[in-house]
């Protein structure tokens, strides 16, 4: 196995697991679409609170994409053949969530001009948003597969990687819409952008380690 | 593959459960050595393969591969080790071709259509390994055997689902890795006089 040979079955995996990734990007138009409808529609509310809806709506759909990540591994076995693969388990790993998040976020920020204008987000608003989805998003893939690799073994771990996982994206919605509503504004917002930068990056360096050990203890399980 | 390879066990201790697999359990395989682990069901046979590949760890003991010391380290031993274990690790949503180039990315069409003609595959090539039967799926995992040139292969249970002619076929692969150099350590219950040239007893 090679790292290259690694990164192309992943991608024909989620290829062939489309319906998992369908599945979360209806889910996340679902809770866009439905929020305007249940709360208010009108643009003096939505407009301000487009940002914190759409970042919610996809933390929910990110955690949904990766309480699989590697379950169906752990079936097969491939998970144990990666453990003892002589390649560098947290590198794997890395490559493994870059995988996974081309392939869930970027259906994610295709949809993403229309429910902005569905939500009457300005157009400054917007680019924040964008910027916010570029480069927050990682930290949620990086922090959330640690839950992923800790409830591999357990049947119904949805639930669990939620209540695990869900505290540390606080800071993460907490600076993006920070961050669009300061473009929205019209405030600098590049510090906010920082921040969230500096948050994806430290989830980078820290969840492949631990990852790998949530792994090696899953299949030691 | 190595010219010249050696596997030292030296009083290991395996510990799963709160409860002891073996304890001071030393052998050693070097190459041309096809050995068998022989032991009652739960004995370890299967968490010894593991320790060994790395996959655990073990209490106490020392591991070494060709005079190096791999026991806090296994990643020397894993880059010349083929380690097939009960969950055979074949993706099931790729084809058998896929399969095999995820693991032997490097072999070239020929050989692996060779390959899978001896296993009886190649007519499965595009063929997702969902579809397939559990021998079938066990003859995709153990066509690394004909592909790989790593040196130790380590085989959890290798004949489990396969029928007369994926044993004799696989019986012949070992052999033949064993005259080319090859260390070989399986956990069966097969009967494999002509094959092993050692058994170790795991005792409970």
């Amino acid at each position: 196995m090679t790292y290259s040979s690694f990164l192309k079955a992943e991608f024909l995996v989620l290829w062939r697991r489309k319906q998992d990734v369908f599945n979360a990007l209806l889910f996340f138009i679902i809770v866009v679409v439905l929020f305007p409808i249940g709360v208010n529609s009108s643009p003096e509310f939505l407009a301000p609170a487009a940002a914190g809806i759409i970042w919610c709506a996809t933390v929910l759909a990110v955690l949904m994409a990766l309480e699989s990540t590697f379950k169906e591994d752990h079936r097969d076995g491939s998970l144990e053949q990666l453990v003892v693969s002589g390649l560098s388990l947290p590198l794997l790993i890395v490559l493994k969530i870059i995988a996974q998040w081309l392939v869930v976020m970027l259906p994610l920020l295709i949809t993403m001009p229309l429910l902005a204008e569905m939500l009457y987000l300005p157009s400054s608003g917007f680019w924040a948003l964008i910027g916010t989805l570029l480069v927050g998003s990682p930290s949620l893939f990086f922090i959330g597969v640690i839950g992923g690799a800790l409830t591999v073994s357990i049947k119904q771990g949805a639930m669990l990687v939620m209540l695990l996982i869900l505290p540390f994206y606080l800071p993460v919605i907490i600076f993006s819409t920070l961050a669009v509503k300061a473009a929205q504004a019209g405030l600098p917002y590049s510090g906010f952008l920082a921040m969230l930068l500096a948050m994806s990056l430290l989830s980078l360096v820290i969840s492949p380690f631990m990852t790998a050990i949530a792994v090696k203890a899953s299949v030691n399980a | 593959m190595q010219s010249f390879a050696s596997l030292t066990i030296s009083d290991l201790w395996i510990e799963r459960a709160e409860r002891d697999l073996c304890k001071g359990l030393s052998f050693s395989v070097q190459s041309g050595d096809v050995v068998r682990i022989l032991g009652e069901n739960g004995a370890g046979k299967s968490s010894l393969l593991k320790v060994i590949v790395g996959a655990l760890s073990p209490e106490e003991g020392r591991i070494a591969y060709s005079g190096e010391d791999v026991t806090l380290d296994r990643s020397i031993l894993q880059q010349d080790a083929l380690y097939i274990g009960h969950s055979v690790g074949v993706k099931q949503r790729l084809s058998v071709a896929e399969n095999i180039r995820w693991y032997c990315p490097d072999v070239c069409t020929n050989v692996l259509h060779e390959a899978l003609k001896s296993l009886e595959l190649i007519d499965y090539m595009d063929t997702p390994v969902k579809k397939l039967s559990a021998g079938q799926t066990r003859r995709v995992a153990l066509a690394r055997l004909w592909l790989s040139q790593k040196t130790l292969w380590l085989l959890d249970e290798p004949f489990a689902s396969l029928d007369v002619k994926g044993v004799e076929l696989l019986e012949e692969r070992i052999q033949q890795h064993a005259l080319a150099g090859g260390m070989v350590i399986l956990t069966s219950h097969q009967n494999l006089l002509s094959l092993a040239s050692r058994d170790v007893m795991l005792l409970p």
